[in-house]
């Protein structure tokens, strides 16, 4: 007993000496010091950060309700349905899946936000870390990824509030955490001073993916140009009775509207001293230069991309833009080109001096007289990919004597569309020995979806270099070009003219011009006023708008500009997307193509208040501070 | 045994003391109704089925809550008759809002008891008048060609005249909110001449439209015409004409509804 009593306390001895302090820093994780500390460390802190930018990409999902699945979808792996709710869907400018047009899904980004405060409020402690350059680079990085997030809340709502501090939320004080909405006008103030430092203080080089001063300068173009319209054009809205617009949330006084077209014109001139250019590798055949503009990973054009590696994040573009199964192994087409957005390219013409549809000997032949950039941009009948032609054809006329406007815009009531002279059909079926549909459509017996029912379908984006098995979902490797050469040209040219440097103007929106192979690259001035949307606008401004149409075709800008532009509730007022349909003429063996409203008599409208979205109600609920709400919401 | 037996005794004694909350809200009763008035006829403002709504922010709520309300909609019938007879009692504000007429003040405080008529008078911003709607065509192609003559009764400060649309449904219900969607009739054209082959498109002020028609700078009335729109034969239609301004949403003021048979 005494030997064990001796033992015990030996071994207890040893114990309690043993007893160290436990309050040692765990040397597996990652605290401030070690992200701070170290531009390795702030690089990851980033890399995150960057993952969550808004960038309207190919998974994004256009409206919605707030629902996780819609907006911005960082790491979502299985968003094949995006490309049936797409935001080129929604307004209009392809056709497809019927997307209901939405208010918009609640994109509030503060917690994101949180994140670049914390660094820099925190960041300045380890300035001895690091020399001058490099630490203002930093600073200035987060700072653009700061602008970057406000820009998405912006170009939504308007005025949001202003948050640069790192909030308590346990300890804080509930009149402080109730932060009202700043005014729009500071808001895109406060998005300049962020996106001027960082111009001002980046290094001019970058990784992939990854910015510099020139791509806050490209952000600066874009974001100040928006501010531009919304001080000049949202007046026009009728919206001066509304509690947000008198108290400057909604709207601004239009005389600001020079200087932020002042900040973007010189932002785009910082720009062109960098080391960009104009896509030309594949120079003379333009159209496929344009299409490979958005394929080359190694394109001088590019200035900032979000990639995707085909295997931990892929993305459907080639699964769902292409029909299967002859391009693609998944569920096939979900959207198509409108005739609209094609006529607004050099097109040729559909109708001769009579109002007769022009007889074509073959139906590829309608591509002779199209402009190199709409062939880059679209696939048409004829064209060849992943080793299949693209066939597609709507019908057999048995005779077609009259003019265009006997079809009725494709009406079933009209005379000459009767079932006994309009044959429809499906794959395979002939009409006395010939077929009467395409391959790949138009086929009467199926939904809009894998079927060519706007007589196109769109190649902007799409990888040949996949074969279609490969095209499947989440394979597609393309990086989303965030920011190119040409849309800074586009965003030049806009500022520039709205300050009156209208010469100067069109020599940018000539670069492009020559760069599409139009046949006339340099439009006449012309400054004569129309009003079609109820302001007056100068038609070489409007040229200057549409050219911004035909280049950034399905790169999800149109809807932020026809909205930013306050025109969105006219320009899809009962709009009916039309199609570009082939008929055989039987008894002449030749083609005619048609204007028809698409089959569904689809249409679209978006309201006035679509100009704004609602600040979130939720939002609103915990916090009052954020009244008024937008216009008509 | 007898262990079990109050085992189970006390269980069910604890389950019935759990049961105790009965929904003792009262179920709402009070109705609100009432009138649009159309300051110039002193009638009820012609109108589409809920082409919009009367918006009330319950007051008592908020204060009782400390919250910020959400408003409710009441839709507004094509008589111009508005009603609800399912709103929880107390202090409301109303809001004549976003219809086809001049801004119109919110009327606060207003009480809700058992019933509750509050009316609103409104000056629309356009009156269509002498409206008519021919029958042509053939027999097997029939063919509807609508006229009418748009008014504006205050023109200083009227927004910019928007469009003028034909409206064609198969019930009595008709409008922007009611209406069969016909890509022929709704494809906007813009000239300006008085006759169009569909829906009228405008965009000017109610001066430049005058200028651009070569109608003199003091007319009361303009004309237009629209069709002729194809109709099917052996229906029986119910049409209208309607006209808006860009305010707002853009509601329209109606003619009133015509009942055609096409034979």
């Amino acid at each position: 007993m005494k030997h064990k009593l001796i033992l015990f306390i030996a071994i207890l001895g040893c114990v309690i000496s043993s007893c160290k302090d436990l309050q040692l820093d765990p040397k597996g994780i990652l605290g401030e010091p070690e992200l701070f500390g170290t531009a390795f460390g702030v690089k990851k802190y980033f890399t995150g950060i960057y993952f969550k930018l808004p960038i309207e990409d190919f998974i994004y999902y256009a409206n919605g309700t707030g629902n996780p699945n819609n907006g911005y979808q960082p790491g979502n792996n299985n968003s094949w349905q995006a490309y049936k709710n797409s935001l080129d869907q929604m307004c209009g400018q392809t056709f497809g899946w019927n997307v209901a047009m939405g208010n918009g899904f609640g994109y509030w980004p503060y917690d994101n936000i949180r994140l670049v405060n914390v660094f820099i409020n925190n960041f300045p402690a380890y300035k001895d870390k690091y020399d001058v350059a490099t630490y203002n680079s930093l600073l200035g990085e987060a700072r653009f990824l700061r602008a970057f997030f406000y820009e998405g809340m912006a170009k939504r709502y308007g005025g949001v509030p202003i948050v640069t501090e790192v909030q308590d939320p346990v300890n804080g004080d509930p009149a402080v955490l109730n932060v009202p909405r700043n005014t729009e006008y500071d808001t895109w103030k406060f998005i300049y001073a962020d996106l001027k430092f960082a111009m001002d203080n980046m290094v001019a080089t970058s990784e992939s993916g990854r910015a510099n001063k020139y791509v806050a300068a490209a952000l600066m173009s874009r974001s100040m140009l928006y501010a531009g319209r919304s001080a000049k054009y949202t007046q026009y809205l009728g919206f001066s009775t509304e509690a947000a617009v008198q108290g400057g949330f909604a709207g601004m006084d239009p005389a600001k509207a020079n200087e932020f077209f002042q900040y973007s014109y010189d932002a785009g001139k910082i720009v062109e001293q960098g080391p960009y250019s104009l896509y030309t590798k594949n120079y003379p055949d333009k159209a496929t230069n344009f299409a490979n503009l958005f394929l080359d990973k190694s394109s001088p054009e590019t200035m900032f991309s979000k990639g995707y590696d085909g295997q931990t994040y892929g993305h459907c573009y080639d699964a769902l833009m292409l029909p299967n199964p002859d391009f693609s192994s998944f569920v096939g087409t979900e959207a198509g080109p409108t005739l609209d957005i094609m006529q607004k390219f050099d097109f040729p013409a559909l109708t001769d001096a009579d109002g007769k549809p022009v007889r074509f000997t073959n139906r590829s032949d309608i591509k002779n007289a199209m402009e190199p950039r709409l062939k880059g941009t679209c696939y048409f009948d004829g064209d060849v990919v992943r080793g299949k032609t693209f066939s597609i054809q709507r019908g057999v006329y048995v005779k077609f004597t009259g003019p265009a406007s006997d079809a009725k815009n494709g009406s079933n009531a009209a005379a000459v569309n009767a079932t006994s002279n309009r044959i429809l059909g499906n794959k395979g079926d002939k009409y006395q020995g010939v077929f009467v549909t395409g391959d790949h459509g138009f086929f009467s017996g199926r939904s809009a979806e894998n079927n060519a029912m706007m007589g196109a379908y769109i190649r902007k984006y799409i990888d040949p270099a996949l074969s279609a098995a490969q095209a499947n979902v989440n394979k597609s490797s393309q990086s989303w070009v965030v920011f190119r050469l040409g849309e800074i040209y586009l965003n030049t040219a806009e500022a520039a003219y709205e300050l009156g440097l209208r010469s100067e103007a069109l020599d940018y929106i000539e670069k492009i011009r020559v760069r599409a192979g139009c046949l006339v690259t340099r439009p006449t001035l012309d400054q004569s006023v129309s009003s079609t949307y109820g302001y007056p606008i100068e038609k070489s401004l409007q040229f200057i708008r549409d050219e911004r149409a035909r280049e950034l075709y399905v790169e999800n800008q149109y809807w932020w500009d026809i909205r930013l532009w306050r025109i969105a509730d006219q320009v899809l007022n009962l709009y009916y997307p039309h199609a570009l349909t082939c008929y055989y003429v039987f008894d002449e063996g030749k083609y005619i193509y048609l204007d028809e409203i698409n089959r569904d008599n689809r249409s679209i409208s978006a309201q006035k208040r679509a100009a704004y979205e609602p600040i979130p109600q939720g939002e609103i609920n915990k916090n009052k501070n954020l009244l008024p709400q937008n216009p008509l919401y | 045994m007898k262990k079990i037996f109050y085992l189970v005794i006390g269980a069910t004694l604890l389950s019935l003391a759990s049961c105790n909350k009965i929904d003792n809200w009262d179920e709402p009763g009070s109705r609100l109704h009432g009138n649009v008035i159309d300051s110039y006829t002193g009638t009820n403002l012609v109108m589409d089925q809920n082409d919009w709504q009367i918006r009330i922010i319950d007051r008592t709520w908020e204060q009782k809550n400390k919250t910020v309300a959400t408003y409710q909609s009441i839709p507004v019938q094509k008589d111009g008759v508005y009603n609800n007879s399912k709103l929880f009692s107390g202090t409301y504000d109303m809001i004549a809002y976003d219809g086809p007429f001049w801004p119109v003040d919110t009327i606060k405080g207003v009480v809700l008891g058992s019933e509750t008529q509050q009316d609103f008078t409104v000056k629309p911003y356009l009156q269509v008048v002498d409206a008519t709607a021919t029958l042509g065509g053939t027999a097997l192609a029939p063919t509807l060609t609508f006229t009418c003559n748009v008014k504006a009764p205050l023109i200083t400060g009227l927004p910019n005249l928007y469009e003028v649309r034909p409206f064609l449904s198969l019930t009595t219900f008709c409008g922007n909110s009611n209406n069969i969607n016909i890509g022929d009739y709704n494809t906007a054209q813009s000239s300006t001449s008085a006759t169009a082959s569909a829906k009228r498109s405008i965009n000017r002020t109610w001066a430049a439209e005058l200028t651009a028609r070569g109608l003199p700078a003091n007319s009361e009335k303009i004309p237009y015409t629209m069709g002729p729109l194809l109709v099917k034969p052996g229906y029986t239609y119910y049409v209208r004409v309607g006209a808006n301004v860009n305010a707002l949403s853009r509601r329209y003021n109606y003619s009133p509804i015509v009942k055609v048979v096409v034979p």
